[in-house]
């Protein structure tokens, strides 16, 4: 049913919500309609093409998200998004999106990590995040394939002694030596992208304790 | 840290702080484009784009950036009070150029001529359009051509 532009207030903080390549588009309902049943259609553009697009899965909703990641998913394109409100046969105008460029805005979550421990050193094991894909089933892509130079900045914190040793590494695996034994560590990594600023993502945190000393039989009684 | 654009090296620049730059000015500049239905710097520009053309290709994009787009484009960003990062921008863009020595050797025509083809797939999208939108719109599109020079920088 067409709908008339007369006076409906738009939906604002429109927003692309974007982690690992899940391009979520956000918004909050009209200001002044609490209590109306509104409904939200969606639209999308590819910047260079030509016209908009309807988001399919999104026309005539009650919520106020629309997961556009298909519709976003070639990183080589910039888009843009809009959304209107509709309430019976009226409709407010479109609230629109700034330029959105996944590749250089979306966040990358930290690696998995998997730590194993010694008397002496802490072994630290790195797996990239994995970019989002449609179906559970799909080809598994890494962020480290979108981004060659995907760095981790690892933090090792001595619960011990209060002190703090960071270092950012490119490879996937880390050994700590020279450790003190009997001694809990707890070790934060964060994903770093070359480029513009990105918004920070929580790190990953995890802590271990390193082995007691082993006697060894032979000392002299 | 420096940009290795196949034998073509440029030190002396510190690319986070383009981006930087960039970046405060990003949804400012690019509202001021109504044309969304072109893109200068399409995909066909920059895509796969070898080692040994890229130096050729950087410099016809540079050049044009500094002569045409930056120089044009001053007076416009006054009111925007984002001098200081358009500056950080020129400066760097002229940092990288003055460095950027191109082969003129006879063995290297097919590649050059392959990144003018390229160049000119752009400047013609430009000149297709009036020249403040067009001025405009290559200011916005910093991003994209930074995101392909961003793959020839090395720490």
């Amino acid at each position: 049913v067409p709908c008339v532009f007369c006076g409906l207030p738009k939906p604002t903080n429109i927003t692309f919500l974007s982690i690992n390549m899940k391009n979520v588009l956000h918004w909050n309902p009209p200001e002044g309609l609490h209590g109306v049943e509104v409904t939200y259609t969606v639209q999308y553009f590819i910047y260079g093409q030509k016209k908009w697009l309807n988001a399919s899965k999104c026309r005539s909703i009650n919520r106020t998200y629309c997961d556009l990641s298909v519709e976003t998913s070639d990183y080589e394109h910039q888009f843009y998004a809009k959304v209107k409100a509709i309430w019976e046969t009226r409709c407010s105008e479109w609230a629109e999106t700034e330029r959105f460029y996944p590749f250089l805005e979306t966040q990358v979550s930290p690696p998995e990590v998997a730590l194993t421990t010694g008397e002496k050193s802490i072994s630290i094991a790195l797996t990239a995040p994995e970019k989002w894909k449609r179906n559970p089933q799909d080809h598994t892509v890494s962020m480290q394939q979108i981004y060659p130079n995907l760095k981790y900045n690892v933090s090792v914190y001595n619960t011990k002694s209060r002190r703090t040793w960071s270092q950012c590494v490119t490879n996937s695996t880390l050994v700590l030596s020279w450790l003190e034994p009997s001694t809990l560590y707890c070790v934060h990594v964060e994903s770093l992208v070359p480029g513009p600023p990105r918004l920070p993502m929580p790190p990953q945190k995890q802590c271990i304790s390193t082995l007691e000393v082993q006697t060894s039989a032979w000392k002299a009684k | 840290q420096e940009f290795r654009f196949g034998s073509c090296q440029v030190t002396g620049v510190v690319l986070p702080e383009l981006w930087e730059a960039f970046w405060t000015m990003k949804n400012t500049v690019q509202t001021q484009d109504d044309i969304t239905s072109v893109r200068l710097l399409k995909p066909q520009v920059l895509r796969n784009v070898s080692d040994a053309e890229s130096c050729y290709l950087a410099h016809s994009l540079l050049k044009f950036y500094l002569n045409t787009v930056f120089k044009n484009y001053h007076s416009k960003i006054a009111k925007f009070k984002v001098l200081r990062s358009f500056s950080t921008l020129a400066n760097n863009f002229i940092v990288i150029m003055s460095q950027l020595q191109p082969s003129k050797d006879n063995s290297m025509l097919p590649i050059s001529e392959s990144a003018h083809q390229r160049f000119l797939l752009f400047r013609r999208a430009f000149k297709q359009l009036d020249t403040e939108v067009a001025l405009v719109k290559a200011f916005g599109e910093v991003d994209i051509l930074l995101t392909w020079m961003q793959k020839f920088y090395h720490l």
